[in-house]
């Protein structure tokens, strides 16, 4: 009897632990199991909180841009494949090789990739002017202009990369074909039937757009640089403009636009800013140039720190150069590096290229793994030579000459050209076209001046390593065909032909 | 009366009485096995009725009123036996067996006699699983199950396989079930497409962490009734394990081990080294203009010819063994179990291993009649080394994959140079030997040297319970479950060829930390009043769950003397792209459920459960699911027992059920729009990273199931055939928006959204019959066939198609309403032009198009006007599913005298494979080719295949686009498993002071019939995944095993 004591009393013991037990538990359950707040991640509600926090957005809407599937690194390279400057050295194709031989399609990663990345980096800019508006309060107003010219900024720019590399050029038809889908609002939700669809806007209305964007932004942003202009300033909107102007042919507005930002005379610089030509290039291209304390050749340029790295296979050293890099192009001898300048040993510019063999590398780009060469958007040697060839192409020879050796004479002190090269219009525009080659080599501006210049990609190449066809201003290939997906999402959009 | 007594889910039976005798049986029970007496052995008439247990002699001694006609036999770890008893003396054999809980079904918190379930589940016993050559029991469930589709992906060790239970279950979630072992929902791994936790190249598995010899069986729950209890994670099917208890008698020793040789099943046959060097130059002289030849044959030292075997520098024969332990026992209040194991299996990949040390322990102890405590604890140490191969989810175009290597390295190069020193170019590629073009691949011999990848787990499942039975027939439990994975990843790549060239070397070491915990209380109270029957549950289970990681990389190696993460490196980061997470999640939920039978014939079930889970926006965090299920047990009605049908079926049963289950798998905070932190140069940023939907709510899945089920023949043939309908709805869909919206997130352009809907229907098929059963001769056959017709029915934004991509790379498959998820997509050709020799597309308007690479217009009608370029988005179609249609497996058991002999075969059929890998295969870069391209078009009027050979091609063949000249019939059969043993006579052994000892050799993927082209028909390159299944491209093949092994127990 008394172990059966024993054990009742046990087992009442026990069961009331055990019911206690699942009570407490039961009534302790907290909220929270059910709401966690993510730790990593801001939440919406917070993201325009404080003045820091803004500002933090605001470098967030360069590294959209800075993508390594976009100006950080792919959109430069295409542009410099899809010309004749250089030589496929390595066939593979998530490096290129079908961008190099004009065969993409559709769905090739590049043109995938490149459209969302831009679009992307283009969204971040008007979730950002959205979100600003919506907490004007909480910082400065002058900040607040400048923070809204740097996003209007950075959108033309986005915008001018799509609309180059996916519509016909302006050039061809003063804009009346289609462009690119125009998203201005910021697109942060399921919003219902019909979001996805967006008709593309002719290449005239977002041309008209990016001059819009450029000219607010050039009343809003600072007169001065940030420190080594990592962020863009007036003069950095105002050169894109004219680069614009360039674009659409629309010389005068270019010389208009140029004259803001190049003194009358000799030395050319800005007027404010401290944008100037460097002394020496092998400074511009030492991986990391931000020029002096008050004066840089750099109008932007996006910086990049072994924390900040490019992506793999993005980077413009690991194309471009050999050691480091991985050699995957090489410069076609047939192209800009045929040109005695970068034979010569008195120009500087020679400097920038790397033999291997038989075969030359580009080595402006040149930082080692993980390849953190700062990638320049804007600089002053192409601002003076878009205003040279304005200059030029509005009867102004002399100072279109003068810029010109501007730009030649930093590289090459003696140099002078034959007068049969820069004597009349048409030879001087033709020598200033050269020169855009050989100075600006490896920037991303081959494509888009045989575009508005109307002429066909060469076709390039040698026994070696294959032969890309020429692609005629005419042909479907000129353009990049519409990225597939938004293709299959956005039900307005009609493909390129 | 009698048919109460089938209540066997509640096996140890306490306290019985005795009643007025009218007669005494007596006798003895035994092993059938190997004849030792059983003690303790509860001997019952059923309910009321008296009872007796055996003595240390495995004697009994039971009187029995004259109304009982039969006596009841009960032992944990065997099965239960009826047995007619007039009088007199009765000795009874008790078959120990692994199948003892084969007649209950364990589903969710509670079991169900099989006969009662009227769910759909299928029931695999330890015999299936043990001493097979795997890393993880999942992998060997291929074949054992209808409805069970399991496909490893390829031989790269402790790959988790695909796993799908009557097909896909959604879209942008995962279709792995859940896995439930001891109650404890285990870490897969598993949020998206894969279930490795190793985010490197070395695959991790968690399930290895469970040894397949601890197994004792395991529940698969196929339809709503059966997986309603787990409510929102139950739409993929639940797979409930249950480990070894001890079982009552003396203590048992039981050892297994085996020794084995793993080799590549079924390789290629590439180009020798002069048929590459004459296929490529062919390519080059083909071209226009013409390209000087770039490929030469190189003699070495001894003047001997280059002739480099790329598969003998990759692979090798692998050695594997494996060694379990357990010792166990029982009395009549404790049990115990424990066992260690230990594993290390070599892959026929070099430096490819697998490691795996692991404790097991578990017990059971009555302090009371009413009250239970028991605990079950396991830690496992598993070890997965492997390099780069190129064959896990995401890597098919790796450069430095060790699978494409052998297909794409010059086979006219050696490895070495002549000094020895690896033969690499200054970029770390290979080096060139005599030809003049080189190759963007790296030497696979540095890589196999110096590069390693490791991911090392330890993990601890365990619980701890006490249950109390607070009136008869009423408990309460209360069970407290942990999983704690801890899993450390490194990656060290070299700074001279490979992955880690271009960064000078790069180590990469990630550390992670999953927590879950659990707490499980039900009631369950089991009543009989007369023919009534009514077993009840109610429950309350929260558990919350935490992942952690953090992890640094570092590059630009200081010195190539440091080959570890610890050496000194130039370069460190630590971002969220390396690895640093930090989220959580938790569930909170209340369910019951209530199973009721009239008198064994009419059964009935419900079951409801409402879940909260914190990942759902804020409105939505709940869902309610249930199911319920009608059965009739025919057989149990007189008109059937008294018709001549009730003389050849011993049971018969029609059974129903239908339910709304969800699925769960959303990332932790996918209803939330957030922004994220990162860099800009050297200052940070903010900036929009995730399109949050306010409104996201459960995915539920609607599942109909019927059938029947029945034993024929008593018990010769046993056999199961149901209907399904699962129907989909509400999907959590990565809805994809245009990308011009410029919506971020994982993936980019897509937004959570409940859209979209499919349904999977089919039928499933489960026979055993045991053939022949004679003393000395016993064959044993199980078929199972399953046939699955999947259809998406509603997507999202205007029922836009969803692409599925290899890698990021390559698209190949297609989601789109009318067809089968995942459909296989791409440009249909026909054939090769034999005038010409080139490659014809067929476009969107139908008309034939063909390519040439170089010289004019690449793109031309066949009049030679140019056509436009052919796009694989618009002209892409739909040529074939990418998964099965049908699948099944065909199981064969022999015993004669001391021998056995089982013969498993896998087969399934219905699908298309995308057969990638030929596209490498026949690319016209410099790449080596398989020897079929030596068929190529040569000449005017040719019949063939394969394209006029142009340098540089990568269109005609399917490299740039996919096309369906590598679209190939999946159907095969393969011989999965043969194994041979044999079994000592007892006398022998005893001799020896073992109880019993059984030798056996095993063979698996022996052979395999099939009309597929690449190396294995079973292959999945994209893993798991939903979107893009039925791809095989540049993955290592499978494997071929050859095992021998033995059973000893004490």
């Amino acid at each position: 009897m008394t172990t059966m004591m024993t054990i009742r009393k046990y087992k009442n013991s026990i069961s009331v632990a055990l019911l206690a037990s699942v009570m407490v538990f039961v009534s302790s359950c907290t909220k929270d199991l059910l709401d966690p707040t993510p730790t990593t991640s801001i939440i919406d509600n917070e993201a325009f909180d404080n003045p820091a926090r803004i500002l933090l957005q605001v470098n967030g809407l360069y590294s959209g841009v800075k993508h390594g599937e976009f100006y950080g690194g792919r959109y430069i390279i295409y542009n410099e494949i899809r010309g004749d400057e250089f030589i496929v050295n390595r066939p593979n194709g998530v490096t290129g090789l079908d961008t190099w031989g004009q065969n993409v399609n559709s769905n090739t990663n590049e043109v995938v990739n490149l459209w969302s990345r831009s679009y992307a980096a283009i969204n971040r800019i008007n979730v950002f002017l959205a979100g600003l508006q919506a907490n004007i309060s909480k910082i400065d107003a002058t900040l607040a202009n400048q923070y809204i010219g740097e996003a209007e900024f950075l959108r033309a720019l986005s915008y001018l990369a799509l609309v180059q590399t996916y519509a016909k050029p302006y050039v061809f038809d003063n804009g009346a074909s289609l462009g690119v889908p125009l998203r201005l609002v910021a697109e942060t939700t399921l919003t219902g039937e019909g979001t996805n669809d967006l008709a593309r806007s002719t290449v005239a209305q977002v041309y008209a757009q990016i001059i819009k964007d450029l000219d607010d932004a050039e009343t809003k942003l600072p007169a001065t640089p940030s420190a080594g202009a990592f962020r863009a300033f007036k003069n950095t909107a105002i050169a894109l403009k004219a680069r614009v102007y360039l674009t659409q042919a629309n010389y005068a507005q270019v010389v208009t636009e140029s004259a803001k930002i190049i003194s009358t005379t000799a030395p050319f610089q800005a007027p404010a800013g401290g944008s100037r030509l460097d002394a020496s290039i092998s400074n511009v291209f030492n991986g990391a140039y931000t020029g002096t304390a008050t004066a840089s050749e750099t109008l932007l340029s996006l910086p990049f720190t072994t924390t900040d790295a490019p992506g793999t296979q993005n980077q413009l050293a690991f194309y471009f150069n050999t050691s480091p890099g991985n050699s995957e192009y090489y410069l076609n001898a047939a192209g800009i590096l045929a040109n005695p300048a970068l034979n010569s040993t008195t120009d500087a510019r020679a400097t920038l290229l790397t033999k291997a063999g038989t075969i030359t590398y580009l080595s402006k780009f040149k930082t080692a793994s993980p390849f953190t060469d700062y990638i320049p958007v804007v600089r002053y040697a192409e601002v003076l030579l878009n205003a040279a060839e304005a200059s030029a192409r509005t009867g102004n020879l002399t100072r279109a000459t003068d810029l010109l050796y501007a730009v030649r004479r930093r590289s090459d002190p003696a140099f002078t050209f034959p007068a049969a090269d820069i004597s009349t219009e048409a030879s001087l525009v033709n020598t200033i076209l050269t020169e855009r080659r050989i100075e600006l080599l490896g920037e991303g501006f081959r494509t888009p001046d045989l575009k508005r210049l109307g002429l066909a990609l060469p076709t390039k190449g040698n026994a070696t390593s294959g032969i890309a066809p020429a692609v005629a201003p005419t042909a479907p290939n000129y353009i990049w065909p519409i990225s597939g997906r938004e293709l299959q999402s956005n039900r307005l959009l009609v493909p390129n032909p | 009366m009698k048919k109460i007594l089938y209540l066997i889910g509640v096996v140890l039976l306490f306290g019985v009485q005795a009643f007025a005798q009218t007669r005494t049986i007596t006798g003895k029970v035994t092993d059938s096995g190997d004849g030792t007496a059983l003690p303790g052995v509860s001997i019952s008439t059923g309910r009321g009725g008296p009872s007796a247990r055996t003595n240390a002699a495995g004697e009994y001694s039971i009187s029995l009123p004259s109304d009982y006609k039969s006596l009841i036999f009960t032992f944990v770890g065997y099965a239960t036996q009826t047995v007619s008893a007039s009088s007199g003396r009765v000795n009874v054999l008790l078959v120990s067996s692994q199948n003892q809980l084969s007649e209950v079904v364990v589903s969710g918190y509670s079991s169900t006699s099989k006969k009662d379930f009227t769910g759909s589940a299928v029931k695999v016993s330890a015999a299936q699983i043990a001493n097979k050559p795997v890393q993880s029991f999942d992998q060997a469930l291929a074949g054992q199950a209808a409805g069970v589709n399991i496909i490893q992906p390829n031989g790269v060790l402790n790959n988790p396989p695909v796993f799908r239970v009557r097909g896909f279950n959604s879209i942008s979630l995962s279709s792995y079930p859940l896995i439930v072992v001891d109650g404890v929902p285990v870490f897969t791994g598993t949020t998206g497409n894969t279930a490795s936790v190793s985010s490197n190249s070395a695959s991790n598995n968690p399930l290895g962490d469970i040894n397949p010899n601890d197994i004792e069986s395991i529940d698969i729950l196929k339809d709503a009734s059966s997986t309603a209890i787990y409510g929102s994670r139950a739409a993929n099917g639940v797979v409930v394990v249950t480990t070894k208890k001890g079982k009552q008698g003396k203590t048992r020793v039981n050892y297994d081990g085996w020794v084995g040789i793993t080799k590549a099943f079924n390789l290629p046959d590439m180009l020798n080294a002069e048929q590459y060097v004459t296929i490529k130059n062919e390519a080059r002289a083909n071209t226009t203009p013409r390209l000087d030849p770039g490929f030469a044959l190189q003699q070495d030292a001894s003047g001997k010819t280059i002739d480099t075997d790329w598969f003998d520098v990759v692979y090798q024969t692998g050695v594997s063994q494996n060694h379990n332990m357990s010792v166990s026992g029982a009395s009549e209040s404790t049990s115990y179990f424990l066992s260690t194991g230990y594993s290390k299996q070599e892959s026929f990949i070099k430096t490819n291993s697998f490691e795996r040390k692991i404790f097991r322990g578990n017990v059971d102890h009555h302090l009371s009649k009413a009250i239970t405590v028991g605990t079950n604890f396991s830690y496992s140490n598993s070890l997965n080394i492997g390099p780069n191969t190129g064959s896990l989810l995401g890597q098919a175009y790796n450069t430095g994959g060790l699978a494409r290597l052998p297909l794409v390295l010059a086979p006219n190069v050696s490895p070495y140079r002549p000094d020895g020193s690896y033969n690499i170019t200054a970029t770390g590629t290979l080096g060139l030997g005599a030809n003049t073009i080189a190759s963007n691949y790296p030497n696979a011999v540095v890589l196999l040297d110096n590069d390693r990848f490791t991911s090392k787990n330890d993990n601890i499942i365990a619980n701890v319970y006490g249950e109390l039975e607070i009136v008869k027939d009423l408990k309460l439990k209360t069970q407290y479950s942990l999983n704690k994975l801890n899993t450390a990843n490194t990656t060290f790549q070299n700074p001279l060829s490979g992955d880690g060239q271009s960064n000078n070397g790069l180590a990469l070491n990630t550390f992670e930390e999953y927590n879950r915990r659990d707490w499980t209380n039900t009631l369950n109270y089991i009543v009989a009043i007369d023919k009534h029957h009514i077993n009840a549950l109610v429950g309350q289970e929260e558990y919350h769950t935490t992942n952690v990681g953090t992890g640094t990389e570092r590059t630009n190696l200081a010195d190539g003397y440091f080959n570890n993460f610890q050496g000194n490196f130039l370069n460190s980061r630590s971002v969220a792209a390396t690895g640093n997470f930090n989220t959580e999640n938790g569930f909170r939920s209340f369910f019951g459920t209530v199973t009721y039978d009239f008198d064994k014939k009419y059964l009935l079930s419900g079951t409801f459960r409402r879940d909260g889970f914190s990942g759902l926006s804020a409105n939505n965090k709940y869902g309610n699911f249930g199911g319920a299920s009608i059965g009739w047990n025919i057989a149990e009605e007189d008109f059937f027992k008294n018709s001549s049908l009730g003389n050849i079926f011993d049971d018969f049963k029609l059974k129903g059920s239908y339910g709304v289950v969800g699925n769960i798998g959303v990332n932790d905070f996918a209803s939330l729009a957030l922004f994220n932190s990162g860099f800009y140069g050297s200052t940070s940023t903010v900036f929009f990273s995730q399109a949050g939907n306010p409104n996201l709510k459960w995915e539920t899945s609607k599942k109909t199931d019927a059938g029947i089920s029945f034993t024929m023949f008593k018990g010769r043939i046993t056999a199961d055939i149901d209907y399904y309908n699962n129907s989909i709805n509400n999907l959590i869909l990565n809805s994809p928006q245009s990308p011009s919206r410029g919506i971020p997130g994982d993936p980019v352009n897509t937004i959570a959204a409940n859209v979209g809907s499919m349904f999977n229907r089919g039928i499933e098929f489960n026979i055993t019959s045991r053939n022949i059963v004679k003393d000395n001769f016993s064959w044993t056959t199980n078929f199972n066939i399953s046939t699955l017709n999947n259809k998406v029915t509603a997507l999202a934004e205007g029922n836009a198609d969803i692409y599925g991509s290899t890698s990021g790379l390559e698209t190949a498959n297609i989601t789109r309403v009318g067809h089968t998820l995942g459909s296989i997509f791409v440009v249909p050709t026909a054939g090769v032009n034999p005038e010409n020799g080139r490659r014809i597309f067929i476009n969107r308007f139908g008309r034939e198009v063909q390519y040439k690479q170089t010289g004019g217009t690449a793109w031309t009608y066949l009049d030679g006007t140019p056509a436009p370029a052919i796009d694989g988005t618009l002209d892409g179609k739909i040529v074939g599913k990418g998964i099965p249609t049908f699948y099944g497996g065909l199981n064969n058991t022999f015993t004669y005298k001391d021998f056995d002999l089982t013969v498993g075969i896998t087969f399934s059929g219905g699908n298309k494979i995308y057969n990638g890998t030929q596209a490498t295969l026949r690319d016209q870069r410099f790449w080596n080719n398989h020897t079929d391209i030596l068929n190529r078009w040569t000449t005017p009027g040719q019949i063939t295949d394969i394209p006029r050979l142009e340098y540089g091609d990568n269109y005609s063949n399917g490299s740039a686009i996919p096309n369906s000249s590598n679209v190939q019939n999946g159907a095969y059969a393969k011989l999965k498993n043969v194994a041979l043993g044999y079994k000592f006579p007892t006398e022998l052994v005893n001799r020896a002071g073992i109880a019993s000892l059984r030798l056996y050799v095993q063979a698996t993927n022996l052979a395999v019939v099939t009309g597929y082209d690449g190396s294995d028909p079973e292959v999945s390159t994209n893993g798991n995944s939903n979107l893009a299944p039925g791809v095989d491209r540049n993955g290592v093949p499978s494997s071929r095993i050859f095992t021998f092994g033995l059973n000893v127990g004490f």
